[in-house]
């Protein structure tokens, strides 16, 4: 039985805003597997980026970890107080890219000075030891000019360029983990594919795994292995990429993917979830998707549904795979979808 | 396909320049031309910096033109026009934005933002039609009439993009603008902002100008399309032929480095990139063409012979 | 729950297909923040810039009531002792005069609070002024661009005036009184304003919603009434509780130069010229200490709340 190297389990992170109490995650689970690369997929406030930031100690200061577990090499993370705790797991073990390289790096310094900045923090490297590595880091997200670029501006680089320059920080101390929080969002279609093929290259070459956050499910067809689907603060569906597109269980899941306008049929109305996601603040009886269902049962209004299993790697909350649940028929473009998961299967 | 459809807007020669720092100015839009049938969506699409918000705000008169002509029925509408012109395009012309968040005044109640361009034209009689007026677009876009005495911070983004899209409906436009009104919703919104638009314009009669970056989403909704780089349209054609055959190297690029909510499909997909250097426009300057009929494509003589032969 | 308690029946009820109401989704996003409740409630939380709401308000507030408190002495009278029909000069704080009298036997106390009365009109009126003059210039200037160049090449010239100079040179003019003191300082005092709001709406002018509004054809003078100034209210506030304080501190310099109110008004000011210029005898150092303490409570309060406030009306602390 494989061992998977980050193990969150029933994970509840509360925040204290404006003098009341927000359940941003409500005891989510989640195994991370080595190589493995995994999306988690949500519409915001889904919290996805706070879920992946209690794995590195960066919550806002009004946010805590309540209660769950998250081992890593051996250790909980959750149970960590202090900064200093953090300092051998923070961008060393585990690094993390944001989204917006503008304001990621520091437009006053080199960005040569940048990442060596980092190299020098997580190792014993100094001078021009660093600085060698640093190049070696440049050429290896692809910057060849390396020498060149060491000592231009972050303003001298072109979007693509920046988040190249932030993902060799993050490589600086070679983590074991890479988190990427909607790296290519900010980015063109044609830089975003660049980039997605870097951090690909960077996996193979260094035998990282990687967790990419991201609401563009076209990404993660691109990308990722495994999926995980987020809603209202709890993991409702997982397993891997094939099994989640071509075999969705979720009611969620199956709006997700039927409102895509590129499975959509023209000329017809796409299938749109009607509502908003829920308020935070208030306390959640049974599925929080509940609501805006309108394939829900009348046990998804009173209990939480546990984690159903599909198959060995595929698990989904929702009432609708318990045995005494009805047959229900999923919607078109989900029917359409599973005839590919025959073949895939086959 | 070659019915005698109205034209409702007509763009000529259109030339939008900034004026930077150095002594050039930015030519943001070179010597773009199309034209919008009644009742089509027409999609326009292309990257950051392609000219396509730019092109959408010259029509609306937010930003000054430099060179070119815009007829709106017949009537230019660009340069100085009699104040009288001005009204007529402000009811008849509006715009939804791209950024839920920015675009809606967050100090001004529900109430005034919808109300604001029955206010600027005085598109009312008295005070309980305009409240009507409000209330049946509040409805119309799927909000709760309730919602007109809150503030826009209340809402959520995709509630908050409804209101943007209430306010421009209430005037009783003729053609709006729709300036990547999707790209800062999460996805799961998408569709109800796209099924309210297409609604919309079924009901209406409405025709649409889609902006947009992501060629996948803009094949779902438009009926023609144009391929805009760096100021210049490169390609327009039917959506479908469009997709289907793709003759310039820059469409053909985009095309392939759109992701695919598909992982088959992905897996299986090369990108193809795109380098400005490889057209040689210093003999043959690139000209307009129609290659077949309804197809456009920007190309000197050679490249065109090229793309009919492929195309055939 | 499911129980064991709940019959079969109960359990297969449960297992059914839920009416659908698709309003239900709708309503669940209302989050219910309020922007003013919400800077109320950070200001409240800076118990610095509460104490000192504190001590202005009882400042305010005694400033107005102190002449209709019983037993108080006219502030131009000057005293006379009964016993030996003499001034009663220089009399050090005690019983009878609480804050003393100055030189010429005036009660200090009574000077004080019609001082500080007369101080804070002055400086409410031209911080008022200035703030007003500065809006209407700086919103014009910020937001029509035609005027930009033409405002700008002005502004450039008046800012190079050094405005001591205007000051006193109105100040000398024109006879001493306080209409004078608004003026002088108010001929100069609405620049920097305009200026500083003149950056800001540039900051703001082209956010989209903005340019939505000009989309639908809602002219200038609207714009900057209803979508620019109200964002500016947090730094337009800030400005003007420092400014109230400056313009005091204008009226202590003018003083001292001589060219301030004459004696017979009594201000914040030419109380601290008369102290100071008995600065350098211990025992009459009193007639110094207790005007300066005055001043520097309404100078410290108006600027820790003023700061406090302008914190508290960024949204980004509402937290």
């Amino acid at each position: 039985m494989v061992q998977p190297i980050l193990a969150a389990k029933d994970v509840t992170i509360k925040f204290s805003l404006r003098g009341r109490i927000l359940t941003a995650i409500r005891g989510a689970s989640l195994n991370l597997y080595a190589g493995q690369t995994l999306a988690i997929v949500g519409e915001s406030g889904s919290g996805k980026s706070v879920f992946t930031k209690s794995f590195v100690g960066m919550l806002d200061s009004n946010g805590w970890v309540e209660s769950g577990e998250i081992m890593f090499e051996g250790q909980d993370l959750a149970k960590f107080k202090h900064d200093k705790e953090w300092s051998a797991i923070r961008g060393c073990k585990i690094a993390m890219v944001f989204q917006d390289p503008m304001t990621a790096l520091n437009p006053l310094r080199t960005i040569g000075l940048q990442i060596q900045e980092a190299v020098e923090l997580h190792s014993d490297a100094r001078g021009s030891v660093a600085k060698a590595r640093t190049l070696e880091l440049l050429r290896d997200v692809g910057i060849d000019d390396a020498l060149h670029r060491y000592h231009q501006f972050p303003h001298e680089f072109s979007g693509g360029m920046r988040q190249r320059v932030v993902i060799a920080i993050a490589m600086a101390c070679s983590p074991r983990i890479l988190i990427c929080d909607e790296p290519t969002t900010a980015l063109d279609v044609t830089i975003q594919a660049q980039i997605l093929g870097l951090i690909r290259t960077l996996q193979e070459r260094y035998n990282l795994t990687v967790i990419y956050i991201t609401h563009d499910l076209g990404v993660v067809a691109n990308v990722a292995t495994a999926v995980a689907v987020m809603y209202a603060g709890d993991i409702i569906e997982y397993g891997t990429s094939s099994e989640i597109f071509y075999n969705a269980q979720h009611p969620y899941t199956w709006a997700l993917l039927s409102s895509l306008p590129q499975l959509g049929i023209k000329g017809q109305p796409l299938y749109s979830i009607k509502g908003t996601p829920p308020n935070l603040f208030a306390e959640i009886v049974g599925d929080a998707f509940a609501p805006r269902n309108p394939l829900a049962l009348k046990i998804d209004f009173v209990e939480r549904p546990p984690y159903f299993q599909v198959s060995p790697t595929h698990y989904a909350r929702t009432w609708l795979l318990d045995p005494r649940a009805p047959k229900i028929d999923p919607p078109a473009t989900i029917k359409h979808l599973r005839e590919k998961f025959v073949g895939v299967r086959a | 396909m070659n019915k005698t459809r109205e034209v409702l807007l007509d763009v000529r020669n259109l030339r939008v320049e900034f004026k930077g720092k150095s002594r050039e100015p930015f030519v943001a839009v070179n010597d773009v031309s199309f034209q919008i049938y009644r009742g089509e969506t027409f999609g326009l699409v292309g990257e950051s910096g392609s000219g396509k918000t730019t092109i959408g705000r010259a029509i609306v008169r937010i930003n000054e033109t430099a060179g070119g002509e815009i007829y709106f029925k017949g009537r230019q509408i660009n340069g100085r026009i009699p104040k009288e012109l001005d009204y007529e395009i402000t009811q008849k012309i509006q715009m939804i934005f791209q950024d839920p968040m920015a675009s809606l005044n967050e100090r001004a109640k529900v109430d005034y933002i919808v109300s604001e361009g029955l206010y600027n034209t005085k598109a009312y009689k008295d005070e309980s039609e305009r409240k009507a007026k409000v209330e049946a677009a509040l409805l119309a876009v799927g909000l709760l009439p309730e919602f007109a005495s809150r503030f826009p911070h209340e809402f959520s983004g995709g509630q908050r993009q409804r209101i943007g899209v209430a306010r421009a409906f209430v005037m009783q436009p003729e053609f709006i603008i729709a300036d990547e009104p999707i790209s800062s919703l999460d996805v799961s919104i998408r569709a109800q902002v796209l099924n309210l638009l297409a609604d919309l314009q079924r009901l209406h009669g409405l025709t649409y100008m889609f902006i947009a970056h992501d060629l996948s989403v803009v094949r779902f909704i438009t009926d023609r399309v144009a391929v805009i780089n760096k100021g210049q349209i490169v390609e327009l054609a039917e959506t479908e032929e469009l997709f289907a055959n793709p003759l310039h190297p820059y469409t053909r690029s985009l095309l392939s480095a759109v992701p695919v909510p598909d992982p088959i499909e992905e897996k299986k997909k090369q990108v193809i990139a795109y380098d400005p250097s490889q057209h040689n426009y210093t003999v043959q300057k690139p000209l307009w063409t129609e290659v077949t009929p309804g197809h456009f494509v920007l190309g000197n003589a050679d490249e065109v012979a090229e793309y009919s032969i492929s195309r055939a | 729950m499911i129980s064991k308690k709940m019959t079969t029946l109960e359990q297969q009820d449960l297992f059914t297909l839920a009416n659908y109401d698709a309003s239900l989704g709708e309503r669940t996003g209302y989050s219910n923040y309020s922007y003013w409740s919400s800077t109320v409630r950070v200001f409240l939380k800076n118990w610095a810039a509460v104490a000192c709401l504190v001590i202005l308000t009882i400042l305010l507030v005694f400033t107005f009531v102190q002449p209709y408190l019983p037993a108080q002495r006219d502030p131009n009278e000057i005293n006379i002792s009964p016993e030996t029909s003499r001034q009663l000069r220089n009399v050090p704080p005690g019983q009878e005069f609480w804050f003393g009298t100055n030189s010429i036997g005036q009660d200090l106390w009574a000077r004080i609070w019609t001082g500080t009365r007369t101080s804070l009109g002055i400086g409410i009126a031209v911080a008022t002024w200035n703030i007003t003059i500065g809006i209407i210039v700086g919103a014009i200037w910020g937001y029509v661009r035609r005027l930009d160049r033409l405002i700008t090449e002005i502004y450039n010239v008046l800012d190079n005036i050094p405005t001591t100079i205007v000051m006193t040179l109105m100040a000398y003019m024109l006879r001493p009184s306080i209409s004078t003191l608004v003026i002088a300082m108010g001929v100069t005092g609405w620049v920097p304003v305009a200026r500083f709001i003149r950056t800001q709406v540039v900051i703001i002018r082209d956010r989209e919603y903005n340019l939505a509004s000009r989309c639908l054809g809602t002219p200038a003078s609207r714009i900057i009434t209803r979508n620019l100034l109200p964002y500016l209210v947090s730094v337009i506030m800030l400005r003007f509780a420092l400014a109230i304080p400056g313009a005091i501190g204008a009226e202590v310099f003018l003083t001292y130069i001589g060219l301030g109110l004459p004696l017979n008004i009594p201000s914040l000011g030419n109380l601290i010229n008369e102290g100071r210029q008995l600065m350098m005898i211990p025992t009459m150092r009193y007639q110094l200490i207790f005007p300066s303490i005055v001043l520097s409570l309404i100078t410290i309060s108006f600027y820790v709340m003023g700061n406090a406030f302008s914190d508290a009306a960024d949204p980004r602390n509402h937290v």
